[in-house]
């Protein structure tokens, strides 16, 4: 009897252990081949060889004269995917808090399937919406400045559309993260003369800090690396950065999804390029958010 | 009218001095009387939690509830500080007056209630925070931010809440690096740091071992000089070293209500005399 518990607790062993090794193989496998077919136009033997330097800080994308820099794609990539991400990131914790504590039970169930709902949407969908209304409010907006836009293909565009994108996301981590601060650290709060409002900001918020942290960083690896969405409201500009909200912009994931099919070549070969860039970014953004979060837990926690 | 039949309900067992004390409270809360609940029911929906309680705590003393489980220690006790509110489902009737208004009527500032009435949980809920943070935090959302004054008001709490000498050299420390003991006096802490005049403890030591239960016990012993202590406890022995008065509570009705003496060595009620004696409960 123990002899076969032990068994099958040895297969289970195995099984998890492959699937933990298997998944690992996929992102290392995925890594190497990104990054082996993204260095080939800058190795010495490709024909139309392109240097590192000018690629990487080059303000102008023009695949007619062959030229390649992703310099202010970087910076429109950035600014577009973090101001989203910040535009959504008190969204999300205000309507976490309304969902995980102030709601009636009902009413927050029924909440949280809204938002699980949102974040399953695909994004095309999203991107329909966003060039169709999207565009249009941003044009609004940009007519009563007097500014004209591309048809309301801008950065601004983009960042919105970035925020409904990630909104989801972050809301429903910081729901478990604050359904799982005990309601006694509430009662203590509360018992203490502190107001609801004192007492969602000082310890529910605080308390959820992980998963608030842990939503964002999904919602930006969801931002950065939202092209069809994107796409179809960036307006793909062929210089920058943009330094306007309603100058059309162009993203990482735009570049390499623009017109991927038509192309042969050296245009073909440098969006691997632009895919590692993408990838060392969204490693490099996550590092820091780690690095934030383990400051704000130094501060919050004492010690 | 109301009053009356508090008069009538309590004849039997009240003396003249009590009767007097009853009519100033009429007035005014008297000196010596920090909560006068009169005519008190309490419903979770439809069930009757507190039955026509009717009675006088005084200050500066302690108070301890006891009874078998169920019986509505803690929703009292919550009654107290209006921490009921927050369960939906609970309506008060009735009134408890203290410093001469009625807590339950809807004018109360709640928030300032709370501050004046500090309450301790069964378990110990510390915040996740620093020990300084989880003392400091009742004065910080009263909108103090001068550290020196924080500094000061924290060591004093942690002085009185007999905890300083055991967390002075580390108190950006997290609280929840205490013991369980620790803990619970940290929590003790941070309701003396607003300075309120009554303290609420429910089960403040069941979770917690002999050792550490009897060091609440003194610091509970201290602490009446100053403040007025209501306790509810399981524990027979707990209510007789603690309290000086003791209220017995069964299925949601005042039993019986005297000084701890009376209680522990002549109780007028049977099923007073069976639950002490450990008959039931
Ligand atoms: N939130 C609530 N909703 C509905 N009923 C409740 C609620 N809290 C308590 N009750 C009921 O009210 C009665 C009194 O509960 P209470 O918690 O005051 O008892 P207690 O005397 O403190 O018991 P214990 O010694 O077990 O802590 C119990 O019958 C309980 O089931
Ligand atoms: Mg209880």
């Amino acid at each position: 009897m123990k002899g076969r518990r032990y068994l099958s607790d040895r297969i289970f062993r195995g099984i998890f252990l492959f699937a933990a090794l298997f998944a690992a193989a996929m992102i290392v496998l995925l890594l190497v081949f990104v990054t082996v077919r993204g260095i080939q136009p800058f190795l010495p033997s490709y024909p139309e060889r392109q240097s590192i330097l000018p690629f990487l800080t080059g303000m102008r994308w023009r695949a007619d004269q062959g030229v390649y820099g992703v310099g202010f794609i970087i910076i429109n990539t950035l600014v577009g995917s973090i101001l989203g991400g910040l535009l959504a990131l008190p969204l999300a914790v205000l309507s976490a808090i309304v969902i995980g504590r102030i709601a009636p039970p009902k009413i927050s169930q029924a909440l949280t399937t809204v938002v699980e709902t949102l974040a399953a949407i695909p994004s095309v969908v999203y991107g329909v919406f966003a060039a169709g209304k999207i565009t249009a409010l941003v044009d609004d907006i940009a007519s009563t400045f007097g500014i004209s836009t591309y048809g309301g293909s801008s950065q601004l565009a983009v960042i919105l559309l970035l925020a409904i994108m990630t909104y989801p996301t972050m809301t429903s981590l910081t729901i478990s993260g604050i359904k799982a601060v005990p309601l006694t650290l509430d009662s203590a709060s509360l018992a203490l003369g502190a107001t609801k409002m004192e007492t969602y900001f000082k310890v529910v918020i605080p308390g959820a800090r992980s998963s608030i942290f842990a939503g964002f960083s999904l919602g930006l690896g969801r931002a950065f690396g939202e092209a069809t969405a994107v796409s179809m409201v960036a307006g793909n500009a062929l210089i920058g950065p943009t330094t306007s909200l309603f100058e059309r912009t162009r993203t990482l994931t735009s570049t390499i999804l623009a017109g991927l099919h038509e192309t042969v070549g050296l245009d073909y070969d440098i969006r691997f390029s632009v895919g590692v860039v993408l990838m060392i970014i969204i490693l490099v953004t996550n590092a820091m958010i780690f690095g934030v979060k383990r400051h704000f837990d130094k501060k919050a926690e004492g010690k | 009218m109301k009053f009356m039949n508090r008069l009538k309900q309590n004849k039997d067992i009240s003396t003249d001095s009590d009767i007097i004390s009853a009519q100033s409270a009429l007035v005014d809360n008297p000196d010596g009387v920090a909560f006068d609940i009169r005519d008190l029911n309490l419903y979770y929906d439809d069930f009757q939690a507190l039955k026509d309680i009717n009675m006088e705590i005084k200050d500066r003393s302690v108070t301890a509830f006891i009874g078998p489980s169920g019986c509505g220690k803690s929703t009292l006790l919550r009654c107290l500080n209006r921490m009921n509110d927050l369960i939906e489902s609970s309506r008060v009737e009735g009134e408890i007056i203290h410093k001469g208004q009625n807590i339950n009527s809807p004018d109360t500032d709640v928030v300032k209630l709370r501050t004046e009435i500090g309450m301790v949980f069964q378990q110990p809920n510390p915040f996740p925070k620093s020990i300084f943070d989880n003392a400091a935090y009742g004065l910080v959302c009263q909108g103090h931010k001068n550290k020196s004054f924080l500094r000061e008001a924290v060591e004093e709490a942690l002085i009185k809440a007999a905890l300083w000498d055991e967390v002075k050299d580390h108190l950006k420390r997290n609280a929840d690096s205490l013991s369980g003991g620790q803990q619970q006096r940290l929590c003790i802490a941070r309701a003396i740091a607003l300075n309120p005049e009554i303290i609420l403890m429910d089960e403040p030591t069941s979770a917690l071992d002999p050792i550490a239960t009897s060091r609440i016990e003194d610091l509970i012993t201290q602490l009446k000089q100053e403040y007025t202590i209501v306790i509810v406890t399981h524990s027979m022995s707990q209510a007789a070293r603690v309290s000086d008065e003791t209220a017995f509570f069964l299925l949601g009705d005042l039993i019986e209500f005297d000084t701890t003496d009376n209680i522990f060595q002549n109780p007028r009620d049977s099923r007073t005399e069976d639950y002490i004696s450990g008959k039931f409960g």
